[in-house]
């Protein structure tokens, strides 16, 4: 109750300052209701409601992006999703705050965009501009011609949203026997030592657009490290050892990565490309001689697309492959990992009608995400959404073990 | 003196009598495309879409563009309705045979994203003016006959058939109505595939803007789904020195 009112007098005096100082504000309210078709559950009952404040000048521009998300009726939180100033130099931008980055050419994958870490609460379904937190950050944009370079510089880590316990999204891990987890040590201290670096070089030119980038960061998931307790068993005659508990300390490592992505037009057609070298990531392994179950390799994680039209349908599709080397059997990831994504769009009735399928396809797991959606402009800056995501396939791949909340939901969205 | 006559016969032969010569539907309509426009032009651009109920749509823009000699620059901001805010589109148009490039930054994706050019038969948000419409179209893309000369709003007018030389092109044919006196188009009738009227539009303004003439109404009418789309240009400024790194992703993201 204190936090909602908090809140409605935090949004009040917002509201009254921005009309105070001529600012510009603009954001949507948006009501969101997704029902599984298996339980007829409502899984998804979420109101938003997005406030964007900007102000521009020659030199210094500012923005702040609270957003107010009520999951049921009683239930408000706040989300400061972007906060941050601007400063305009002749050759040079300064951003320092909160904000999202997003990196690379890819659509729905990310593969060099690991600036910005993943809400993954409710998996993969929230729009692309929901899906990353945002990272306080200082990030340097230097222009030369054609060409940007990039420094970025996060002195707080922040690891990737997981859902909650109660989530639908949540799967419960199973293990051999009873498991403790011990959280203490996933905590990255803010510091010179902890921050996390990216630097790029991209550049817009008439024949291609491309960027290069390097990244000192943190893997934004926490490796497992797992010590297993025996016992003896005495009803086996000898007696022999037995696993009586697991002990787990998720701890996040550093990760370095370069990378780089392009996109080119040749007869219309859009190809695109993206592929960046992780070093040192920690995989979980059966090898009993690793300590705390997990082994450091290093991977290689790229995506090559095309974008096309056949005549009003807008057609892109993406092959996604990760790839672990040096390559050891024991390891419980596979060593090759393939995806494929397919997007088809159609805009009708004078761009008020929208048709959208988009689908991750998962080739190594034989399963798949559908997202079908119908999107109608009622009117100017108001949409009425219809959509379904559909989960199928095998039930021990990343889609296809969410099949028990294949869903229909709607979408009402009203944009100021 | 006959020898001076002598000479301008010759003169004049050799120039083809160009001073007084009936120029092609080719030579009229390059001297459309190619009219001194200034090097560099700002503009908001309204865009009203009424259907055949009265309804309204409106569509603002602000719009910047600039001649670099080969190729020409052109970036827009998106500014209403609300759901398009911000949006940003740049277009590189070449002299040359290349294609366009293009570009669209969308803020809720945080990206400038390079799109295909081939969708040039697309409406343009909604309008009736698609993107070849709007932009520049290349001259030696359809073959120009001059059909006659005739007085329209009290102009005196070249009519121009121009058909395209690709054959799966959206219109069968144009006929364009262009002003002899400044060669700025007055009026413009499309026709689809089955060479029925679509489409005309009808230059309801022009003004003189730091020397050069300016569009700054128009309304392109869809006669078959009697929908009708009004651009006014306003706060027209030509030649004002837009500086090359306004047409960058910089200015993409950054907006106006």
């Amino acid at each position: 109750m204190k936090n909602k009112i908090i809140i409605i007098i935090a949004t009040l005096f917002v509201g009254s300052f921005a009309k105070a100082q001529k600012l510009e504000t603009s954001g949507f309210v948006r009501t969101y209701e997704g029902v599984t078709y298996d339980n007829g559950n409502f899984v998804i009952t979420q109101q938003t409601l997005n406030l964007n404040f900007e102000k521009r000048g020659e030199k210094v521009a500012f923005k702040a992006n609270p957003m107010l998300y009520m999951y049921k009726a009683d239930s408000l939180s706040l989300n400061l999703r972007e906060v941050y100033m601007d400063m305009y130099f002749k050759n040079f931008d300064l951003r320092i705050g909160k904000q999202q980055i997003v990196w690379g050419k890819a659509d729905g994958v990310f593969i060099t965009d690991v600036v910005s870490p993943l809400n993954l609460s409710e998996f993969l379904l929230p729009d692309f501009d929901e899906i990353r937190t945002g990272v306080i950050a200082t990030k340097l944009d230097y222009y030369i011609g054609n060409s940007t370079i990039e420094a970025i510089w996060i002195p707080q880590f922040t690891p990737t949203v997981r859902p909650d316990a109660n989530s639908i999204w949540y799967i419960q891990p199973e293990f051999p026997a009873p498991t403790t987890f011990d959280w203490r040590q996933s905590e990255i201290n803010p510091s010179l030592k902890n921050s996390e670096m990216f630097l790029k070089w991209s550049a817009m030119t008439s024949k291609v657009d491309f960027e290069l980038m390097g990244g000192y960061t943190w893997d934004d998931n926490p490796s497992m490290h797992v010590q297993k307790h025996f016992g003896m068993d005495t009803s086996t005659t000898p007696p022999s050892p037995i696993l009586t508990g697991l002990s787990i300390t998720p701890k996040h490592h550093r990760l370095s990565l370069v990378g780089g992505s392009f996109s080119t037009e040749i007869k219309g057609v859009i190809f695109r490309g993206e592929a960046a070298y992780y070093n040192g990531k920690y995989f979980q392994t059966e090898d009993p001689t690793a300590e705390g179950a997990l082994i450091q390799k290093d991977y290689l994680n790229y995506v090559a697309g095309i974008d096309f039209n056949l005549g009003n349908v807008k057609l892109s599709t993406q092959f996604i492959q990760k790839y672990i080397i040096d390559y050891n059997s024991l390891m419980l990831e596979n060593e090759f990992h393939n995806t494929a994504t397919f997007m088809s769009r159609y805009d009708m009735m004078r761009e008020t009608l929208h048709l959208e399928l988009f689908s991750y396809i998962g080739l190594s797991d034989q399963d798949a995400l559908i997202r079908p959606k119908i999107t109608y402009d009622f009117d100017d800056g108001f949409s009425i959404l219809l959509g379904g995501n559909v989960f199928v396939g095998e039930r021990d791949g990343q889609f296809g073990q969410f099949q028990d909340n294949s869903m229909i939901y709607t979408k009402l969205k009203y944009n100021f | 003196m006959k020898i001076k006559n002598l000479i301008v016969i010759v003169v004049l032969l050799a120039t083809g009598f160009s001073t007084n010569a009936q120029l092609t539907g080719t030579q009229i309509i390059d001297k459309t495309y190619n009219r001194p426009t200034g090097e560099d032009q700002t503009s908001i651009l309204k865009m009203t879409l009424t259907n055949k109920q009265g309804k309204q749509r409106v569509r603002t823009i602000k719009q910047f563009s600039k001649d670099f000699g080969n190729v020409e620059k052109n970036i827009m901001f998106f500014q209403t309705p609300a759901d398009v805010k911000n949006t940003s589109f740049m277009n590189w148009s070449y002299n040359s045979d290349k294609s366009d490039d293009q570009w669209i930054y969308l803020p809720a994706l945080k990206r400038v994203k390079r799109i295909s050019s081939d969708s040039k038969s697309d409406y343009f948000m909604g309008s009736d003016f698609t993107y070849d419409d709007l932009g520049d179209r290349k001259l030696n893309a359809d073959n120009h006959k001059l059909l006659r000369e005739e007085k329209i709003n009290g102009k005196n007018c070249y009519v121009v058939e121009s058909i395209s030389k690709d054959e799966d092109y959206m219109y069968s044919k144009t006929i364009t109505w262009i002003d002899k006196s400044n060669f700025v188009g007055v009026k413009k009738e499309f026709y689809d595939e089955d060479e029925e009227l679509l489409k005309i539009l009808t230059i309801k303004k022009v003004e003189k803007i730091a020397g050069f003439y300016v569009v700054t109404n128009s309304e392109m009418k869809n006669t078959q789904k009697n929908h009708i789309t009004s651009i006014t240009l306003s706060n027209v400024k030509i030649n004002n020195g837009i500086s090359a790194s306004k047409f960058s992703e910089r200015m993409m993201t950054r907006g106006i």
